[in-house]
């Protein structure tokens, strides 16, 4: 299912652009330069608030010069209401049940203490990041393209614990579920499920986020970890892991989260796809994080453009950049890989030297030699999942 | 004495902040346009989410919004009347509407 002809991307979405009025939809830059609020979350600096309850925080655009989103900066997505407050670390356990020999109770303490650790680097990006890309407005919350981050994570490894359990001979998939609840009792719990064979060895439970413990609201004291993977599986205040023989269905699995299991993974708003599938890994993306757009600057002074570029895990091989809306790009400076999985800073020198608009273009190339698409090149689907466009910043040269 | 079992006091406490995470979350107003309807949204949109939610979406079609209510009452179990189910949709369209998706 792992699509690895994402480079074919950009020449199949052009084929698929509908013009019919009656299909009619389109990709656009997704919106920018949103109103950060006065208001603070805890552990939080001022972030845009899409929500309180449940909490939706998006990180501003200026925080994408960095390699490390710091812990207070970086988003926040819940899915349900109530989210506890309060956790006795002495009685709070992870349990590990269902197709095992030893059911198992974990506090924070013996993870810590009983466990291999091990540290990542890793990127963080919700399925539905740059949502507002897409036009007709697809279903979920319309974030610009701050649904995403990159932090140190300290953890033990799924893999380990699953080891401790003991898996029964026809153990095949988990199911994780975190201690934020719904309000109405009918409505689906926020499970996501793990086929056992394809959990990977990085996939690690994580109590500690760039060396502190973890924020309240990423999900504090524990958080599953799946570097490459989109965010969505990664469950917060992970307390249940369900070891079953078959696949459980469940509607974070089944229905939401999910893209067109096709070619360009495109539908169009009135013929939805038959076939689809989960959202796992993520595609190549890069995000200018200075200049900010409507930025003035000095002509014939010096600009440095800074940004971060991500990929599923293959890592980055090129960030290029044009000032010519895209007909020549440059190749621009990377800085050090932390891992594989990380955001990878870039910076760009240059020296605008004629006054007036000046538009900044960022298009990453990953190892696998895919590369981003035009905003406008990308297809529609219903969930407005996976937008990856190159990125566009227009200043102002005085 | 006193003194001495009020240290011990505060030393436990503290200990115990160490094991208890207390987090007092913030709550924000959205405000959203009072009309005749706003008791409708009042009585069925606040149980799971803010009015953060509606705004996020941006003016949106009579269509859209009649689905995004049905959703809510199908997928996410709101108990959201037939009556209130048609007063939702006029209230959204009314305030946060356009012609066409």
């Amino acid at each position: 299912m792992r699509r690895r002809d994402f480079f074919k991307l950009s020449v199949v979405a052009s084929s698929v652009v509908v013009t019919n009025s009656l299909n009619a939809y389109k990709t656009r830059e997704p919106r920018d330069n949103q109103t950060i609020s006065l208001e603070s979350f805890p552990e939080k600096r001022p972030l845009i608030i899409h929500s309180d309850r449940p909490p939706l925080l998006e990180t501003p655009r200026d925080a994408f010069t960095k390699a490390i989103t710091p812990n207070d900066e970086l988003f926040v997505r819940w899915h349900m209401p109530h989210i506890p407050t309060a956790i006795n670390m002495e009685t709070h356990y992870l349990q590990v049940h269902g197709e095992v020999n030893e059911r198992l109770y974990l506090t924070v303490e013996m993870l810590k203490k009983e466990f291999k650790s091990h540290t990542i680097t890793v990127a963080m990006q919700c399925g539905g990041n740059s949502r507002s890309a897409f036009v007709p407005t697809t279903s979920g919350i319309q974030w610009g393209s701050g649904a995403m981050g990159c932090s140190t994570y300290k953890g033990i490894k799924l893999k380990d614990i699953l080891a401790r359990a003991g898996l029964k001979a026809d153990a095949r998939w988990i199911t994780l579920n975190g201690d934020d609840k719904a309000v109405m009792e009918k409505m689906p719990h926020f499970k996501r499920e793990l086929k056992i064979s394809e959990i990977s060895d990085e996939t690690i439970i994580a109590y500690e986020q760039n060396g502190e413990e973890l924020p309240f609201l990423n999900g504090y004291p524990l958080r599953l970890i799946i570097p490459g993977f989109y965010s969505d599986s990664w469950v917060k205040m992970l307390s249940d892991i369900r070891v079953t023989k078959e696949y459980q269905k469940y509607y974070y699995m089944d229905t939401a989260y999910r893209v067109p299991d096709n070619a360009d993974e495109s539908e169009t708003p009135e013929v939805h796809a038959k076939s689809t599938k989960p959202l796992e890994f993520m595609n190549v993306k890069s995000y200018i994080g200075y200049p900010t757009p409507n930025t003035k600057l000095y002509a014939k002074t010096k600009l440095t453009i800074k940004g971060i570029a991500f990929d599923e895990g293959s890592g980055i091989k090129e960030l290029l950049i044009s000032l010519d809306k895209g007909k020549t790009w440059v190749e621009a400076t990377l800085g050090e890989e932390l891992s594989k999985f990380a955001f990878r800073s870039f910076t760009y020198r240059m020296k605008p030297m004629n006054k007036g608009k000046l538009t900044i273009m960022a298009k990453a190339v990953n190892n696998k030699g895919e590369e981003q698409p035009f905003a406008h090149e990308i297809a529609w689907n219903h969930g407005g999942y996976k937008y990856n466009g190159i990125d566009s910043v227009t200043v102002s040269v005085v | 004495m006193k003194k001495i079992v009020f240290i011990l006091l505060i030393a436990t406490l503290s200990l115990q902040a160490v094991y208890t995470e207390k987090v007092k979350m913030k709550s924000i107003s959205f405000e959203i346009p009072v009309d005749k309807n706003t008791i409708v949204m009042q009585r069925n949109c606040q149980w799971c989410h803010s009015y953060g939610y509606i705004l996020n979406q941006g003016k949106q079609s009579r269509e859209f919004w009649h689905k995004i209510v049905l959703k809510m009452r199908n997928t996410y179990k709101a108990p959201i009347s037939p009556r209130d189910e048609l007063l939702a949709t006029e209230y959204l369209y009314k305030h946060f509407g356009k012609e066409k998706n």
